[in-house]
């Protein structure tokens, strides 16, 4: 591996050293020429690394690319890009020809994977070869603030089954008011079969209810301290 | 791709909640200087961003080879762009007029910017060749070209170009073999004159001049001025006017007792002889650079009290030079800008207090304003500018001078006002560190003094200090009610940055920065980096020229040193003030006891120890790395760095106990051939490695950062391509020190009631070495510099701060990501999962949240210094070396201060609902215990 590398970087040094261009595509997620002009891309093997700033047409012109195999990245403030794996090699055009030409090849590349374990290509072609170069997401540099909402207040489960309870209770009486006098008698002696029904009606449900300790959130304390008062069971059963 | 997908998503659900900024605190806990560098003369100006652009933007190109576009109203950067590495050769920036490009040059490159957005046009590099010069062909043939203007470089080598405007390419190559020195370029409407200098045997230089054809490039004439009698170096040349209807070439002997001009194209040369009976200290010409204005020139003539200016007017036809009119002498320093409205040229003057502006035709003042007083500006005087005139009917109505001063602020001055200023000198920082302000200072010698008395005096000189702290008491019950209505509208932080001194947080720290060239001065951290002061250190040393200075804090003044003297200054850090090291009592850290200090310093490749504090005696110990390796850096463990737990309690409750020791060294050394680096850790009393550990494959010409911390230290590699690794890229290496792999096990220094690390023989047998657990993650990026966030009382988890050139970012990587700890290849059980560890993944991408620095661009960052604050939670940095930084983290939230969220009028709002709900509910409550006494359940 190391001699054939140190094969292509000698060769190099004999033809024109490659040049090609990274270019942004107009996508769904980003206008390229709406990008910052600190967008820049870098091509690293060894050594320093290449920089090449953005165009005007959105894209990133690199020279003088010496064979090898070079890691592309395209830094940017406002959107994340994938980072790009870019062979550059000379090879034959033709079997057997001798002329040789510079081939660049690029595929996606992974942090924290092998080198090897190229992903899609992404363009090859000789001299001023053009590879997309794509947008992989926006950048969120912000935390959200969790202030107070009233939405959020009411989607809290304690509070939409306290105001459920709520409802039964004071909606109840209003409900059994309403009721023609045969269903109210039917639901009536409908309750008094129910084993589970307690013995008091709703009107003295509402009497009896505890407001301050319901508000202190004491519900099965509050029951216990008074067994007689049938509000929580009232409550328990709505 | 899809295992990219799936690690991509597998890293987004592991992260923790993100530790962000918050929207509403961005840009007002944090401040960010974006800076250019000192402006230079010949390439600032003023141009239209674009042909019919109703505002024109500042271009300039600095001293430190930035370029970048300043809006005149607000001084705020509009773009900016610096080569990744420096060139050699000076910087050069032109733009045509009307164009919608600025073209720049330094070393072998030549770039075309877009002037509105600074995005690259085009570029080129001359392959083994610096620019020496760079010219905008204005017209060809007498026509302008409006479309795009052609470029014309000057080579070191001797060879003109002409550049396409629209691509760069070269129309044509003059090459001059004659072996003269190049010197600049300058165009007339018609020709294109080459200007060089042809030393002679006998010392002395000539100027010639060579016209060429600006469309084919073919040399047309060429003369020699005998200038050899005057001329003897470059800085003599005073002018090679560029672009006008007249171009000169001016220059001046060694005494600057006479002035010679010739206009170009002519061999003539008209001599002045230099007024004024003093001395003339430098010469300046002033000349306007438009094709189609007037032939008039100022020349600025300093001495050494003042400054006075004489007018010249070029006949072009009779081809002469003739004095107009003279300037009178002010005392100080002052500056000339020229400035061509149509054919007019006006000349501006502008002195530390006031700006006055003159026609070119006469003498007669069109206007005038005072400059008003500034402490930005204080005792600085104005080095170069570029104006902006608005003349209607014969009175100057307006005009605004972006002006150099000599304490490095860049200020615009509009009609007397100053309306921005830009810190540009602090581009060039080099060190910097954090001072206490003066209240703590008072404080703290006070409780020394009442440390060092008996009981009795000390208690009396403490109630002595309540009684006198009484006077304040009006004063502050009388801020009680601004200071609540603002706390509660809200507007709290805008009275804040005035009032350092009520600062409850201690997030108002002083940072004193020291640039190369010996400028010392305060920033706020808390207030936007405001300047408190500006001094330049000439002014107490004045034989020495400073290049490195280096800061220490002590406490009420910094000590500096540079390379430049010996010796030290001593600088009061609240006023700027000299100490004289009289007047304090200069303190070295003297151990209690008996004990005695160990320091250490690189000596020839060789880390040394030395007991005591110079390095005279014999060394105690020291340490060469083995293999011919060689040391690149090392980091000690911060001298104030406290740990508020010994151990780590794990899941289930039992401690795995942290191997502190205060002596810690990071030494990091590579091997160049082989390109491997090695880590060692070092314990700096004894000289005993405790940790070594070797990398292969490492790029050894990229920066190796590294930092340690508490128990726990961490660098950052490059994997260098040549040997075809397996893997590519960027690694980031964190270790933890443990006394035990065990938990529950205090190691081999368990049962010891003392030990020491001199002689480890008498332990129980063996050194006490850490167990060391470390992980290595793969980064996106390359990071130049670490450091870990300080807290006082070292409670709150400390985040790993690291600093991204590529992106001009800093990053916080919160401690429980790198956690070493981290289980490989399977998930977390219950009790890793409580302890916050996640599975191991070989790579860390930076999240956008973790940017400290979120939507600045925080350029050339150097070094990143943190400092605790008042409060545990929050740490302040402060980053600098190019660009200026601040900001404050709370790694772990800020759990003892209320942050912007928390909406106080909500909570007084829902005490009184709670309250007028008590009033109404209590009737009920009574009538329900009385009837539940009374009443007989059924």
């Amino acid at each position: 591996m190391r001699t054939s590398i140190f094969s292509l970087a000698y060769l190099a040094t004999l033809s024109a050293a490659a040049r090609f261009t990274l270019h942004i595509p107009q996508t769904a997620l980003v206008n390229p020429s709406t990008l910052p002009s600190t967008t820049h891309a870098t091509l690293q093997s060894s050594g320093p690394p290449q920089t090449a700033f953005l165009t005007r047409s959105n894209s990133f012109i690199f020279t003088n690319v010496s064979a090898g195999s070079y890691l592309a990245t395209v830094h940017c403030r406002e959107f994340a890009f994938e980072p790009l794996r870019i062979d550059v090699a000379v090879e034959e055009a033709v079997e057997g020809s001798g002329e040789k030409r510079e081939v660049v090849k690029a595929w996606q590349t992974f942090v924290g994977n092998e080198w090897d374990n190229k992903g899609e290509a992404r363009g090859e072609g000789g001299n001023g070869v053009v590879v997309e170069v794509k947008p992989v997401g926006a950048k969120y540099y912000y935390q959200e603030r969790s202030g107070f909402s009233p939405l959020s207040f009411l989607k809290n489960p304690m509070i939409l089954m306290a105001l459920f309870s709520m409802v039964l209770i004071f909606g109840m009486p209003y409900l059994m008011d309403n009721m023609d006098p045969e269903t109210k008698a039917e639901f009536e002696e409908m309750q008094k079969k129910s084993p589970l029904a307690g013995q008091a009606n709703p009107a003295t449900q509402l009497q009896n209810f505890d407001l301050a300790s319901w508000m202190a959130g004491k519900t099965d304390s509050g029951a216990s301290s008074r067994g007689q008062s049938p509000a929580p069971q009232g409550k328990k059963r709505g | 791709m899809r295992f990219h997908a799936a690690a991509l998503v597998l890293a987004a659900c592991l992260t923790p909640p993100a530790l962000a900024i918050f929207e509403d605190d961005a840009y007002h806990i944090d401040f960010h200087h974006a800076l250019i560098g000192l402006p230079k003369h010949d390439a600032t100006f003023f141009q239209k961003p674009y042909a019919g652009s109703k505002a024109s933007l500042l271009y300039t190109i600095s001293e430190s080879q930035a370029i970048g576009a300043v809006n005149p109203k607000d001084g705020a950067l509009v773009w900016r762009q610096a080569p990744s590495a420096p060139q050699n050769g000076t910087g050069l920036l032109r733009a045509g007029e009307d164009q919608d490009t600025a073209i720049s040059a330094f070393g072998d490159h030549v770039a075309a910017w877009s002037a509105s957005d600074g995005r690259i046009v085009w570029e080129t590099r001359v392959d083994g060749a610096t620019v020496e010069d760079l010219e905008i062909l204005e017209q060809e043939d007498g026509i302008t070209n409006t479309d795009s203007k052609d470029a014309l470089v000057l080579l070191g080598n001797g060879e003109v170009k002409r550049l396409d405007g629209r691509t760069g390419r070269a129309k044509w190559t003059h090459h001059d073999t004659s072996g003269d020195t190049p010197f600049q370029l300058s165009t007339s409407p018609t020709t294109l004159f080459y200007i060089s200098l042809h030393t002679q045997l006998l010392g002395g230089t000539k100027l010639k001049v060579t016209s060429l054809s600006p469309i084919t490039g073919k040399k047309l004439d060429s003369y020699t001025l005998s200038s050899e009698s005057e001329v003897s170096a470059r800085e003599h040349i005073l002018f090679a006017g560029a672009n006008t209807a007249a171009p000169l070439l001016a220059w001046t002997d060694k005494a600057n007792k006479v002035l010679k001009v010739n206009i170009i194209g002519t061999k003539g040369v008209s001599t002045f002889n230099a007024p004024g009976k003093a001395g003339v200290e430098k010469i300046v010409l002033h000349a306007p650079n438009r094709l189609n204005s007037l032939a008039h020139f100022l020349v600025e003539y300093q001495t050494a009290t003042g400054h006075l200016a004489e007018v010249y007017h070029v006949d072009l036809k009779k081809s002469t030079v003739s004095k107009a009119y003279s300037l009178p002498e002010i005392a100080g320093r002052g500056t000339f800008t020229t400035t061509s409205s149509d054919a007019n040229v006006y000349f501006t003057r502008i002195t530390s207090d006031e700006t006055s502006v003159v026609s070119s035709k006469s003498h007669g003042i069109l206007g005038r304003w005072p400059v008003k007083a500034s402490a930005a500006l204080a005792g600085a005087h104005p080095v170069h500018g570029e104006s902006e005139v608005v003349v209607k009917s014969g009175s100057a109505s307006a005009v605004r001078s972006a002006v150099l001063y000599s304490n490095g602020q860049w200020v615009l001055i509009r009609n007397g006002e100053i309306a921005w200023s830009r810190p540009e000198f602090l581009s060039s920082a080099v060190s910097a560190v954090w001072a206490e302000l003066p209240d703590q200072e008072a404080l703290a010698h006070e409780l020394e003094a009442e440390g060092h008395q008996n009981v009795l005096a000390a208690y009396f000189h403490r109630v002595k200090r309540h009684i006198r702290d009484l006077e304040h008491l009006p004063a502050w019950l009388q801020t009680i009610p601004s200071r609540v209505l603002g706390s509660l509208i809200g507007k709290s932080e805008d009275s804040a940055i005035d009032e350092i001194h009520h600062d409850t947080f201690g997030f108002h720290k002083l940072v004193i920065v020291a640039t190369a060239a010996g400028q010392l001065a305060a920033l706020d951290v808390g207030s936007q980096g405001k300047l408190i002061w500006n001094i330049d250190l000439s002014q107490f040393a004045p034989d020495t020229t400073f290049t490195s200075p280096s800061l220490k804090a002590l406490r009420g003044y910094v000590e500096i040193k540079d390379p430049g003297f010996d010796g030290s200054l001593y600088i009061n850090s609240t006023s700027g003030g000299m100490l004289s090291s009289e007047t304090i009592q200069v303190q070295p850290r003297v151990p209690p006891g008996d004990e005695k200090l160990i320091a250490f310093s690189l000596v020839a490749g060789e880390l040394k120890g030395y007991l005591g504090s110079d390095a005279t005696s014999e060394p105690v110990w020291d340490f060469t790395p083995p293999n011919g390796e060689k040391i690149v850096s090392y980091t000690a463990r911060p001298v104030d760095d406290p740990v508020s737990s010994i151990g780590k309690v794990l899941g289930d409750r039992r401690v795995l106990y942290k191997y502190l020791n205060p002596n810690l060294v990071l030494v990091t050394t590579i091997v160049e051939t082989a390109k491997t680096a090695s880590i060692y850790l070092l314990d700096s009393a004894s000289g005993s490695l405790l940790h070594s550990v070797t990398h292969t494959d490492v790029d050894i010409a990229r920066p190796i950062p590294a930092t340690i911390s508490e128990n726990w230290f961490s660098y950052s590699l490059t994997v260098d391509a040549t040997s075809g690794p397996s893997s590519r890229g960027y690694q980031l290496v964190v270790a933890e020190l443990y006394e035990s792999p065990l938990p529950d096990d205090r190691g081999p220094l368990g049962k010891q009631f003392n030990s020491s690390t001199l002689q480890p023989s008498k332990a129980s047998g063996d050194v006490a070495k850490p167990y060391v657990l470390s992980q290595t993650y793969h980064i996106p990026e390359e990071i130049s510099h670490m450091t870990v966030t300080q807290t006082k009382q070292g409670i709150t988890s400390r985040e790993l701060l690291v600093t991204l050139p590529n992106s001009n970012s800093i990053v916080g990587i919160p401690r429980a990501v790198i956690d070493p700890r981290r289980p490989i290849g399977r998930d977390p059980n219950a009790q890793e999962q409580s302890e916050g560890l996640m599975k191991y993944t070989p790579m860390i991408l930076f999240d956008p949240k973790w940017h400290l620095n979120h939507k600045y661009d925080v350029a050339g960052v150097k070094d990143v210094i943190t400092s605790a604050s008042g409060v545990e939670s929050t740490s302040l940095i402060f980053a600098y070396g190019f660009d200026v930084f601040g900001t404050r983290v709370a790694p772990s939230f800020a759990f003892d201060v209320l942050g912007k969220g928390f909406n106080k009028i909500q909570m007084l709002l829902t005490v009184a609902a709670l309250f007028v709900g008590v009033l109404f509910v209590a009737p009920l409550v009574g009538r329900k215990q009385i009837n539940s006494l009374w009443t007989i359940p059924s």
